[in-house]
C-alpha cells in the first residue's frame, strides 16, 4: 500500500484553497456524488473522481501527479456536475496538471502543439505565407463553385463585421469544412474576414491548466482581433476553443474583449432567425442524433443553438439519453484526443457514447465541435457503427438555399 | 363542559397539528381545526407499518389513532377538506375566513403546516420520471401498505434493492444546506422490513453519513449492519442496462480501485423534506416569513405573536417529535391564555447531575412545589427547590396525582406525596482509552475547557477521534465540531477522524460546511483496522486508512488527541427501574423504547423520563422535553376524576393474592386504606388485563366479561378479537364480510385461554386475536400475553390448529387486514 503525509502546505492545496466558496475543494463532503457519474463508467482505468478532490484537498500532491488520473480525466466536468458544493473537477485537474512536478506528464505531442503555437502562432505550425495561400487558393475554388466573382474569401480586412476563427484542421486536411463555411458566411450578405493572426481555435495551455500560457493564447486572439477592429468574432466549432474564448474569456483575460463571441452555430441560427439564411431540410431527409460537446453544453450552458439549427437543417433532432447537462463525453476531451499515442485507451472513454449511440438507432449524427466529431467518427468505424457523423455547421450548409 | 368558545386555531390536522388539539381537548379548550385533506392524519397516517418480529417504534401507526380520537373529542371543530381563505388582524386576535365562507374569530393560531416531500425529478441524472423501478420513500410506503412489492421484482426471490439517501439535503448548491433528519431512519427501517419480507433479498444503502441517533436506531442499526450492505457515498446517477432491463448505478470499487456498475431492481430514493406548499401563502397571510429554506427553525425566520409554529414547519421532524412539539404548542397557548386551571402540584425530580437540576429549576419556575433527589450542584441556593440529597428512595407506591415516595434520610424514614416523578438520572461516563499508547490524551470535555479558558495552551496540532468505539452520541458530535471550528479560529491545526458526520439539528449541516470551509480537516474510517496509533515524542502518530482514499496509508502527525467519553447505563440504572417500575431499553438505558409512551413518559401514568438515562439527547433536546413534561402537568389531569374504567374489583370475590397488583401494567392498582385491592381510575388504561388474570375472576368488567365476550360469537363464523389501537382501526374503513365477527377489545391482554375456548366452545369457526406488534401495546405486553394464549390452547391435545390465530396488525396496516381474513376464509 502507497504511504503519504497529508501536507497542508502543498502547492496545489494553497492554490485551491484560494478559490472562493464553491470551488474550495476543502469544502467536499465526500458524499461520492461525483464517483457515479464519471464519463468513463466502468470502463477499465480512468479517473475515481473522488480520490482526485480528496488528493486535492488533503495536500497530496506527487500521489496525484503520479496517479493515471491526472492525464485519463477528460475534463469534461460530468463528475461534478451534481456536486452539492459546486466543485468542479476541470478546475482541480487542470490546477494539478500545472505543477511544475506535473511537467513530465505531460503528453509529447500537446508540448510541441503549445510550443507551436507560442512560438509560430499556429498549433500545426503553419506560416503566414502557408495561410495565404491555402486561403487564396481556397477562395478561387469557392468563386467557382458559386459562380460570383464577389465571394472571394476576404483575409486580414479591417472594420468587417465577422471574423471567423477557424480550427487548424480547417487549414490543414479539412479545407472543404472551411468552404462550407465560407459558404455560409457568403449568405449573409455581411462584411466578414479570415486574418493570418486567426488560424486556431483551440487553446491547449487550457488542457494542462497552466494559466499564463492559456491567458497568451486568448491574447493571441483578442489582440489582434481588435485591431482588425470586428464586431463579431465567430468561432469554429470547437468545445474547449468555445468554453476558453467564449465561457471563460472574461476570467483569463480579466476584461471584456471590444468584440462580441459567438460559435458557428449561434451565428447560423442568428441570420436563419432574421430569414437572411434559408434552409432546405430535404437535403437531409432524416432525423438525426445530436451529441452535446461537454465543453459547449455542460461547462459552458449552450445547449439550444445547434439543437435549433439541426431541426432547421434535418428532420429533428433525436436525442441520445443522458445529454445536456448529463451527456457524455465523446471520450476524446482533456487533451486526450490531441495525444496520438491515445488512441486505445480513448477507444475505452468513448465506449459508452458508442453505446449511446447504437442505442438511437439512426445512422446519423451530428455535433458542434471538430473535436469530437473526430473521436465520434473514429469511435463508429472502431465499433463498426455505421453511423455517420457531421458537424453541426457543414449540415447547415449543405443545406443552404443560396 | 367547554371552558371557552372556540378562540383557536390549528391549521393543519398532521401529527402535529392533532397532538395540539387533543392536548387543549384533554384541558376542555375548544378549538378548530383546519385541514386540507378530507381525513386528518397527516402524512405519517400514509406510511407504512415498519413491524418486523417487533415494532420498529417509527410511529407512523399512531397518527391513525390519534385522527380516530380527535375526530371524536366535543371540544375540537374539525373543518376538513377546507382551506383558509383570508385571515385579518382584528382588534384582539384574528378574524379567519375559510374558503367555504365560514368566519371566526380566533386568539391564537397554530400552524402545524407539516412539510412536502422533495420531488427527484428535479435531479434529471436519477431519472425518477422514466424508470418505473425508481421509488421515493413515500412510494415505498404505499406499496407496502398495498402489499404489492413483489410486482416490482418479476416474481425474483432475491432482488437486489438498493436505498440512495440525502436525495434533496444536504446540497448547498441546491439551496438546501440541512439534513432531513428522519430519512436515514425511514430507509434504515425499510431496509430493515424488506430484509424480513424478503430474506434472499441482496439490499445496499448507500449513505453520505448515517444518522444513528436514538434509542430506537441504534440497535437497528446494529441488526442491520449485518444484514445488508452499508456503503458510504451517494450516487448521483441512475441510467437501465437495456438489455438487462436492470436499474445500473456506477460506484466505487474498492478492492480493483476502478469504477464498476452495479445492477438493481429497485432502487428506493431517500427524498427529503421541505415546507407543505401552502405554507409560504399561508404565511404570507399570517405576516410570517419563513428562512430561505421555507421553515420557521433558524433566527432568520420573521415569527408574529399570537402564531406558533408546531411541526415540521418548524424543521424537519419525526413523528414522534411532531407530536411532542404539537402539544408543547398547546401547552404554551393555554398558559399565554390563563386557561390552564390544573393546580400547582408537587412534582419529585431524581438525578445527581445538571440534567435534573435543571429540570428542578425550570419546573419549579413554574410555580411546582419541586423536591429533587439529588445534590443540585449547579443550582444557586435561592432556587425554590427542596433539596433531599443523601436521600435513599426505598419505595414509590400509589399513582400519577398521589404518588407516595418513602425514603431514607440519615437514619430517618420519610413520606413524601406528590403528583409525578421525573427521572433525569446520570449514565455512566467513561474515558475509553487506545490500546498501546502511552501519551496522555485528552477527554473531549478538557480539550474543549481549554479552548474556551486557556486558548493560549492550546496545542498546534489536534486530532479529535470519533465513533472509534461505536456510533458517536450526537451530543459528543456536535461538541467536537464546534470545538474544532473554534481551534480553528485560534489558528490552530484540528482533525476529526471519525465514521460519520452527525448533521442534526436546524444548523447541524451548516456547522459542519463551516469547519470545512475553515479548514477543519475530516477523515473517514470505515472500521478499526483502518487506524493505528502509536506514540510519537510527546504526540502521536496516526496511520489511516481513509475511506475515501482507501489504497494509500495516510499518516497524521499530532501533539493532543482527543476522544470523546463513552455513556453507558449507570450501574443504578437496574435498580431504578425495578423501583419505577418500568422496563429498561434494550441497552439498558431506562424507558421502553414503546412509541406509546415515548418521548418522555410512560406506561405508569405521572412517571416521566428526561436527559441522557433514557435517550440520546443533547440540550435542545433536554428543553424539549421538559417543556413536554411541563406541558403534560399542565394539561393532564393528575387529580382523581370520575372516569369509568370499566373495571372493577368485586371485593366480595377477592382472594387478596395481589396478583392484579404485580400483572397491572400501568401500575394503577393499590392498596386501599381498608388493605385490599383498589383500581385507581385516572391511573387506570382499561386494559383488562388484571381481568384475564384474576384467579379469584373477582375483577369484573362493565362490558367485557368473559360470558359478554362469548356471547357475541355467532355460531360457525370466525371471530376476530381486534385491539381498539391497532387492529379494529385498520379494518375500521372495511365492510367486512359476513361470515366474521369483529369484536373490539380494549387491549390484547384482555385475552386469557379461558375467553378463546368460550368463543370456540359458543360455535365459533375460527378465533383470530389481533393486537399490536410486539413492543407496540400501550400496556407494554399485551401482544406476548395473547400469543402465549394462543399456544396454550393449542397446546390441548386434540386442538385443531387452524382455529386459533395470534395476528399482530398495526393500526395502518388495513390490507394486512384484509389478507388475513381472506385467507382464513379460504
Ligand atoms: S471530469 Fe470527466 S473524466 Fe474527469 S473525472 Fe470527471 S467525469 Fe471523469
Ligand atoms: S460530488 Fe462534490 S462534494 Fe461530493 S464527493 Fe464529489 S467533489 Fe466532494
Ligand atoms: S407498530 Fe406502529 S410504531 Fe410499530 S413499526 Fe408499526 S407503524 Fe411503526
Ligand atoms: S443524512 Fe440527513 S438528509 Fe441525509 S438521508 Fe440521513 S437524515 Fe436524510
Amino acid at each position: 500500500m502507497d504511504t503519504a503525509t497529508i501536507n497542508k502546505t502543498s502547492t496545489l492545496y494553497k492554490m485551491l484553497n484560494q478559490f472562493e466558496l464553491g470551488n474550495n475543494i476543502s469544502e467536499c463532503l465526500t458524499c461520492g456524488a461525483c464517483n457515479s457519474r464519471c464519463t468513463w463508467f466502468n470502463g477499465e482505468g480512468g479517473p475515481l473522481p473522488r480520490q482526485i478532490i480528496r488528493m486535492a484537498a488533503l495536500g497530496l500532491d506527487e500521489q496525484l501527479v503520479n496517479s493515471n488520473m491526472l492525464w485519463d480525466c477528460l475534463l469534461c466536468n460530468r463528475c461534478t456536475q451534481g456536486c452539492p458544493m459546486g466543485i468542479s473537477m476541470d478546475k482541480v485537474v487542470r490546477k494539478a496538471r500545472s505543477l511544475a512536478i506535473a511537467d513530465d506528464t505531460i503528453p509529447k505531442d500537446i508540448k510541441i502543439g503549445i510550443k507551436n503555437r507560442i512560438e509560430l502562432g499556429d498549433v500545426n505550425a503553419l506560416t503566414t505565407e502557408e495561410f495565404v495561400e491555402t486561403v487564396e487558393w481556397v477562395s478561387e475554388e469557392f468563386v467557382d463553385e458559386v459562380d460570383d466573382p464577389k465571394a472571394e474569401i476576404p483575409h486580414d480586412i479591417k472594420g468587417t463585421k465577422l471574423l471567423y476563427l477557424p480550427n487548424p484542421r480547417e487549414l490543414g486536411i479539412n479545407l472543404l469544412h472551411l468552404t462550407a463555411m465560407a459558404k455560409l458566411f457568403y449568405a449573409t450578405k455581411e462584411t466578414w474576414t479570415l486574418s493570418a493572426h486567426h488560424t486556431d481555435v483551440t487553446n491547449w495551455g487550457y488542457f494542462v491548466g497552466k494559466d499564463d500560457i492559456a491567458k497568451k493564447m486568448v491574447l493571441m486572439v483578442v489582440e489582434p482581433a481588435e485591431a482588425l477592429g470586428v464586431e463579431t468574432l465567430v468561432l469554429s466549432e470547437c468545445g474547449h476553443g468555445y468554453h476558453a474564448l467564449k465561457y471563460l474569456m472574461e476570467d483569463i483575460i480579466g476584461r471584456k474583449p471590444k468584440f462580441e463571441v459567438v460559435s458557428m452555430p449561434e451565428l447560423i441560427v442568428r441570420y436563419a432567425k432574421k430569414g437572411v439564411l434559408k434552409f432546405d431540410p430535404g437535403v437531409h431527409p432524416y432525423k438525426i442524433a445530436y451529441h452535446d460537446p461537454c465543453n459547449i453544453a455542460r461547462k459552458s450552458g449552450g445547449y439550444d443553438a445547434p439543437r435549433e439549427l439541426l431541426s432547421m437543417v434535418c428532420e429533428g433532432v433525436v436525442e441520445l439519453i443522458p445529454n445536456r447537462e448529463d451527456g457524455v463525453c465523446c471520450g476524446g476531451g482533456g487533451g486526450i484526443l490531441q495525444d496520438s499515442t491515445s488512441k486505445n485507451k480513448r477507444m475505452i472513454t468513448g465506449k459508452p457514447k458508442a453505446d449511446q449511440m447504437t442505442a438511437t438507432g439512426l445512422p446519423n449524427l451530428a455535433t458542434a465541435c471538430l473535436s469530437c466529431h473526430r473521436q465520434l467518427s473514429e469511435l463508429s468505424n472502431h465499433y463498426k457503427l455505421g453511423i455517420k457523423v457531421d458537424t453541426v455547421a457543414s449540415l447547415a450548409s449543405e443545406s443552404l438555399i443560396l | 363542559m367547554k371552558k371557552t368558545t372556540p378562540n383557536i386555531l390549528i391549521l393543519g390536522g398532521g401529527v402535529a397539528g392533532m397532538a395540539a388539539a387533543q392536548t387543549f381537548s384533554d384541558q376542555d379548550v375548544a378549538v378548530h381545526l383546519v385541514e386540507r385533506e378530507s381525513a386528518l392524519g397527516g402524512h405519517a397516517a400514509m406510511w407504512a407499518c415498519m413491524a418486523t418480529d417487533t415494532c420498529q417504534n417509527c410511529g407512523a401507526c399512531l397518527s391513525i389513532e390519534m385522527a380516530d380520537q380527535v375526530q371524536k373529542q366535543e371540544n375540537v371543530i374539525s373543518h376538513l377538506d377546507t382551506i383558509v381563505e383570508t385571515i385579518n388582524k382584528a382588534k384582539q386576535g384574528y378574524k379567519v375566513i375559510l374558503e367555504n365562507k365560514e368566519t371566526f374569530n380566533v386568539e391564537k393560531i397554530i400552524m402545524a403546516t407539516g412539510f412536502s416531500l422533495f420531488n427527484p425529478v428535479q435531479i434529471n441524472s436519477l431519472h425518477y420520471d422514466e424508470y418505473k423501478n425508481v421509488i421515493t420513500t413515500a412510494e415505498l410506503n404505499t406499496i407496502l401498505q398495498k402489499e404489492t412489492l413483489s410486482g416490482y421484482f418479476n416474481g425474483k426471490p432475491d432482488p437486489k434493492i438498493a436505498f440512495i439517501q440525502c436525495v434533496g439535503s444536504r446540497n448547498r448548491e441546491q439551496g438546501k444546506d440541512f439534513c432531513s433528519q428522519v430519512c436515514c431512519k425511514i430507509s434504515m427501517r425499510h431496509a430493515n422490513k424488506l430484509t424480513h419480507l424478503f430474506p434472499e433479498s441482496d439490499i445496499t444503502l448507500f449513505y453520505m453519513d448515517l444518522q444513528i441517533i436514538g434509542k430506537e436506531v441504534r440497535p437497528l442499526f446494529k441488526t442491520l449492519s449485518k444484514n445488508i450492505a452499508l456503503v458510504q457515498g451517494v450516487p448521483a446517477e441512475i441510467l437501465e442496462d437495456t438489455e438487462t432491463n436492470m436499474l445500473t448505478i456506477v460506484a466505487e470499487d474498492k478492492e480493483t480501485q476502478s469504477r464498476v456498475s452495479k445492477a438493481f431492481d429497485l432502487i428506493v430514493l431517500s427524498v427529503g423534506m421541505q415546507p407543505s406548499p401552502t405554507l409560504e401563502t399561508t404565511a404570507g397571510i399570517l405576516g410570517l416569513k419563513p428562512n430561505s429554506w421555507g421553515f420557521f427553525n433558524t433566527d432568520q425566520a420573521v415569527l408574529a405573536e399570537d402564531v406558533i409554529i408546531a411541526g415540521c414547519a418548524n424543521g424537519p421532524k419525526d413523528i414522534l417529535s411532531s407530536k411532542q412539539d404539537g402539544r408543547i404548542a398547546a401547552a404554551k397557548v393555554i398558559e399565554d391564555l390563563g386557561l390552564n386551571t390544573n393546580n400547582k402540584l408537587n412534582i419529585a425530580v431524581f438525578g445527581q447531575g445538571t440534567q435534573a437540576d435543571q429540570a428542578a429549576e425550570i419546573i419549579s419556575s413554574k410555580g411546582y412545589s419541586t423536591y429533587l433527589f439529588g445534590p443540585g450542584t449547579s443550582l444557586s441556593k435561592d432556587t425554590p427547590v427542596t433539596f433531599l440529597n443523601e436521600s435513599n428512595i426505598i419505595s414509590i407506591s400509589g399513582t400519577a396525582g398521589n404518588f407516595s415516595l418513602y425514603y431514607e434520610s440519615g437514619n430517618e424514614k420519610k413520606y413524601l406525596t406528590c403528583a409525578a416523578i421525573i427521572a433525569a438520572f446520570e449514565p455512566e461516563q467513561s474515558l475509553n482509552r487506545l490500546e498501546n499508547i502511552s501519551n496522555e490524551f485528552l477527554s473531549l470535555d478538557a480539550f474543549s475547557q481549554m479552548i474556551e479558558k486557556k486558548p493560549d495552551t492550546c496545542p498546534d496540532n489536534s486530532v479529535i477521534l470519533l465513533d472509534y468505539f461505536g456510533p458517536e452520541f450526537k451530543s459528543f458530535a456536535r461538541l467536537a465540531l464546534k470545538t474544532s471550528v473554534k481551534a480553528k479560529a485560534l489558528g490552530k491545526n484540528i482533525s476529526i477522524i471519525m465514521n460519520k458526520t452527525l448533521v442534526h439539528g436546524a444548523l447541524g449541516q451548516r456547522l459542519y460546511d463551516t469547519a470545512r470551509q475553515q479548514g477543519v480537516d475530516f477523515f473517514r474510517f470505515e472500521t478499526r483496522e483502518d487506524l493505528k496509533f502509536e506514540d510519537s515524542g510527546n504526540g502521536f502518530l496516526i496511520k489511516l486508512r481513509e475511506t475515501t482514499l482507501p489504497s494509500i496509508e495516510l499518516s497524521l502527525n499530532c501533539d493532543c488527541l482527543v476522544l470523546p467519553p463513552s455513556l453507558t447505563p449507570a450501574e443504578g440504572f437496574k435498580d431504578a427501574a425495578a423501583l419505577l417500575r418500568l422496563p429498561l431499553d434494550r441497552e439498558g438505558f431506562l424507558q421502553s423504547a414503546n412509541t406509546r409512551h415515548r418521548l418522555t413518559r410512560s406506561s405508569r401514568k405521572g412517571i416521566f423520563f428526561a436527559g441522557t438515562c433514557h435517550d440520546e439527547i443533547d440540550k435542545n433536546d433536554l428543553d424539549n422535553e421538559i417543556n413536554d413534561i411541563l406541558s403534560a402537568l399542565s394539561t393532564e389531569s393528575f387529580e382523581l376524576p370520575d372516569v369509568d374504567t370499566g373495571v372493577e374489583i368485586n371485593q366480595g370475590m377477592c382472594a387478596q393474592c395481589l396478583t392484579c397488583i404485580r400483572v397491572c401494567p400501568h401500575s394503577a392498582i393499590v392498596m386501599n386504606k381498608k388493605n385490599r385491592p383498589q383500581i385507581v381510575a385516572n391511573a387506570c388504561f382499561s386494559c383488562h388485563l388484571c381481568v384475564s388474570n384474576c384467579p379469584a375472576y373477582a375483577i369484573e368488567s362493565k362490558e367485557l366479561t368473559n360470558d359478554q365476550i362469548a356471547q357475541k360469537v355467532e355460531k360457525d363464523k370466525m371471530v376476530i378479537l381486534a385491539c381498539e389501537r391497532s387492529a379494529a382501526l385498520a379494518a375500521g374503513s372495511l365492510t367486512l364480510p359476513d361470515h366474521i365477527t369483529l369484536i373490539p377489545i380494549p387491549c390484547a391482554c384482555r385475552i386469557s385461554s379461558d375467553v378463546i375456548l368460550k368463543a370456540l366452545l359458543n360455535g365459533a369457526s375460527k378465533v383470530i386475536i389481533s393486537g399490536c406488534h410486539e413492543e407496540n401495546c400501550r400496556s407494554m405486553e399485551g401482544s406476548n400475553i395473547a400469543d402465549a394464549s394462543v399456544r396454550q390452547v393449542l397446546s390441548i391435545p386434540g386442538m385443531d390448529a387452524s382455529k386459533v390465530a395470534w395476528e399482530p396488525i398495526a393500526a395502518n396496516e388495513t390490507k394486512k387486514f384484509e389478507r388475513i381474513i381472506s385467507k382464513a376464509r379460504g
